[in-house]
């Protein structure tokens, strides 16, 4: 972010997108090859127990209406190109956290044959929740944190 | 004055920028309403404002294969003609800004155009499941739209006329949720057929195609079609709520009687689970516009004896 906003509406403007984007983030839900094991977690993540609505969280179906990209496991050979395809769908400004071991490094998968690694060998991934699968307090936190650092005062830091 | 006047109810009150407010004030309200029902603590106040702020922010994709003119033209025609619908409806309490005979039928039509927008904008792309989603919206469309038509016509054939502001004076001092209580039944699950709410949102089933009609739209587009909806909420509140509940005389009862129709609509949402469209047809053509069909029946038999 080395643009520079020289009218003080342009940054009235840029303030209350970013008000926008970091309270109602839509996610979406892929998996590229877990073992089902975060993706359990992921769902009891959305039950009524933990409201994710809470901060504006909505798992929306289509790549096109989605901030958020939750990814979990690693990638296989097979998923990697539909895994570029719907990150490509989603429309600018878009966000990647990758939920669970696999996801980071391949985890349990690590070397096999039909396996790429981490979601970072494929896509930019924004945040990392390590875990095996993490605790739907930890998917929470992590996406929280990822809004956290869309603030500007963390990224000047 | 005389030509500012339009223009200043279109936009400010009680068309744009009221209904918009009230529309985000309304979706949050009903969220925040099935929410609790469901045991949870629900959106904060502001959720559908920055959930439309956020969307007219990001980048609209306009996919391959799609009619980009008409693509990016249907969400502006389907927020403008819900716009125009709040010209002709008692808003807030307040007497309707414009009125001729006949308003009735325009404003009900007015209200579909938004359907028949979504439905034409997802058959418009090349996508299969916003083409299922399209065939359902308007097969949905076509289910309800006779029944809640018949529902508005009961109270316009009591008071005589199709004229919104009369009927909704002659509603002033007849209750008429109790001498149509079929109608009134018809009317408000009607309004929940239009709006895709819960039991009737097989047009949007998202475990089965993803987003129904709008998969493809991002951004700008769906924002839009997101506060026509709104808007939409709004409208079909104001009218069933002046046609069956005693009228709306002033600001306070508006709010009342609207947020008491409100609590039911969020009740039925959180109570019945997702209808097949096959089914929800076959409920509106075999009980829903049946019914309207006979309270029609009995009241012009009443009518025509004079009572
Ligand atoms: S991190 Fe654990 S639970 Fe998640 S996909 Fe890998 S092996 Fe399964």
């Amino acid at each position: 972010m080395d643009m520079k906003l020289t009218h003080p509406w342009e940054e009235a403007v840029d303030e209350i997108r970013r008000w926008a984007r970091i309270n109602s983030p839509w996610a979406i839900h892929f998996n590229s090859g877990s073992c089902n094991g975060c993706d359990i977690e992921i769902l009891a993540t959305i039950t009524p127990r933990y409201d994710l609505e809470r901060f504006g969280i909505k798992l929306q179906g289509s790549p096109r209406h989605a901030d958020v990209m939750i990814c979990t496991g690693p990638v296989t050979r097979q998923a990697r190109e539909r895994l570029v395809r719907i990150y490509e769908q989603m429309p600018d400004p878009k966000f990647v956290v990758a939920v669970g071991s696999c996801a980071i490094s391949g985890g349990a998968f690590r070397g096999c044959y039909n396996v790429e690694g981490g979601i970072d060998q494929v896509i930019p991934v924004n945040m990392y929740v390590p875990g095996c699968p993490p605790r739907p307090e930890a998917i929470i936190y992590g996406v929280v944190q990822l809004l956290q650092s869309l603030k500007p005062e963390s990224q000047k830091g | 004055m005389n030509e500012l006047f339009p223009l200043l109810s279109f936009l400010v009150f009680p068309g744009g920028i009221f209904v918009l407010a009230s529309g985000l004030v309304y979706e949050w309200t009903d969220r925040k309403l099935v929410a609790r029902m469901q045991n949870r603590i629900g959106p904060r106040w502001f959720q559908p404002l920055a959930d439309v702020v956020k969307l007219l922010a990001k980048e609209e994709v306009v996919p391959a294969g799609v009619n980009r003119s008409m693509f990016l033209a249907f969400p502006v025609v389907a927020l403008a003609a819900a716009l125009t619908a709040a010209l002709y409806v008692p808003m807030a309490g307040f007497s309707p800004s414009f009125s001729f005979r006949g308003d009735l039928i325009v404003t009900v039509y007015l209200l579909s155009l938004l359907t028949l927008c979504i439905g034409l904008a997802g058959a418009n792309t090349a996508d299969r499941f916003s083409i299922i989603g399209a065939t359902r919206t308007l097969t949905q469309l076509f289910s309800y739209e006779a029944p809640f038509l018949l529902a508005l016509l009961g109270p316009a054939i009591v008071a005589g006329t199709w004229q919104i502001s009369e009927i909704a004076g002659y509603a002033h001092n007849h209750w008429l949720i109790l001498t149509q209580p079929i109608g009134f039944v018809v009317a408000i699950i009607g309004l929940m057929g239009k709006l895709e709410l819960p039991p009737f949102d097989a047009p949007e089933a998202e475990t089965e195609i993803v987003s129904g009609a709008l998969t493809e739209y991002s951004g700008r587009g769906l924002a839009l079609f997101r506060i026509g909806k709104d808007a939409e909420l709004v409208i079909g509140l104001t009218l069933v709520a002046a046609f069956y509940l005693g009228g709306l005389s002033n600001p306070l009862e508006f709010l009342l009687k609207t947020g008491g129709l409100l609590l039911v609509v969020a009740g039925l949402q959180s109570l019945f689970a997702r209808l097949r469209i096959d089914q929800v047809v076959g409920l509106w053509w075999r009980v829903g516009a049946l019914l309207a069909l006979l309270q029609l029946l009995v009241l012009v038999v009443l009518q025509g004896m004079g009572i």
